[in-house]
């Protein structure tokens, strides 16, 4: 695998909407400036794999749970981003509550038969009726 | 569609709680990092990441020595490089308001990444 992170840089639309709304309005940020950062949110995502990924190792453990994303930050002196994180953390998963309480009461008896897939398809169907 | 893939996330199929032990014997890396059968349920929660969870995803794998990773853990680093652009962004631009300049220019970057022990492993990165 010959590939580099430049060949796996974030979408530089979203990246440019982050930056814009992290800084004053009227301040404007160069094409350059918004590739070097946008390159440099890859290499951070590898540097965050690596370090989460020896804390796994460290506790014996293959896969890399939250929590040793939350680790890694320490040890990445992002110490900062520790609690914002746990509070989105929260968040997704209160939605994610939601979601399946909101879920109708048929659509979870027709895919009881079939097994977890299935409704997984049934949701599918939902998602295409609300949007 | 593709935008519907690449904010697909799935917090409460994360394996890794209930099959910690057999973990080991079904290396099955798509049910968890791969999962992209959930592409449409991501519509709902979209709002929470800016950034497309597939592309991070393709990163982390890069890495030789990972094996696995939660949804929950690809979901936290997806959200903790958001907030590193954030933080990187800003950071930039108080370099950018030193010069009495409105537009932020790579060598404020630069400088940025110079001056924060925190993106030292930024060093080199953007040199080419």
């Amino acid at each position: 695998m010959a590939e580099r992170p430049e060949d796996l840089n974030l979408p530089n639309s979203i990246v440019a909407r982050i930056i814009k709304d992290s800084l004053p309005e009227g301040v404007n940020v160069s094409k350059e400036a918004r590739t070097a950062i946008a390159k440099a949110a890859s290499v951070f995502v590898l540097y965050c794999t690596s370090c989460s990924n020896n804390l796994a190792m460290r506790a014996n453990r293959k896969i890399i749970s939250g929590q040793d994303v939350l680790g890694a930050m320490a040890d990445m002196e992002f110490e900062r981003f520790i609690e914002p994180l746990q509070a989105s953390l929260e968040e997704a998963v209160a939605k994610r509550k939601q979601e399946k309480s909101d879920k109708k009461p048929e659509d979870i008896e027709e895919g009881s038969d079939e097994g977890g897939e299935n409704e997984k398809e049934n949701e599918d169907e939902d998602e295409d009726e609300s949007s | 569609m593709e935008k519907m893939e690449e904010n697909e996330i799935e917090l409460e199929t994360v394996v890794i709680d209930d099959n910690a032990d057999s973990a080991d014997n079904n290396i099955v890396p798509t049910d968890i990092v791969g999962a992209t059968t959930n592409v449409e349920e991501s519509n709902k929660v979209e709002k929470l990441v800016k950034f497309p969870i597939t592309r991070i995803k393709h990163l982390v794998k890069m890495d030789p020595d990972v094996h696995l990773c939660s949804q929950e853990a690809l979901f936290l680093i997806t959200k903790t490089t958001e907030f590193f652009v954030e933080c990187l962004s800003k950071e930039a631009y108080s370099y950018t308001a030193q010069s009495k300049k409105k537009t932020v220019q790579k060598k404020d970057v630069e400088q940025a990444i110079d001056a924060v022990d925190a993106l030292a492993f930024l060093e080199g990165v953007l040199d080419s």
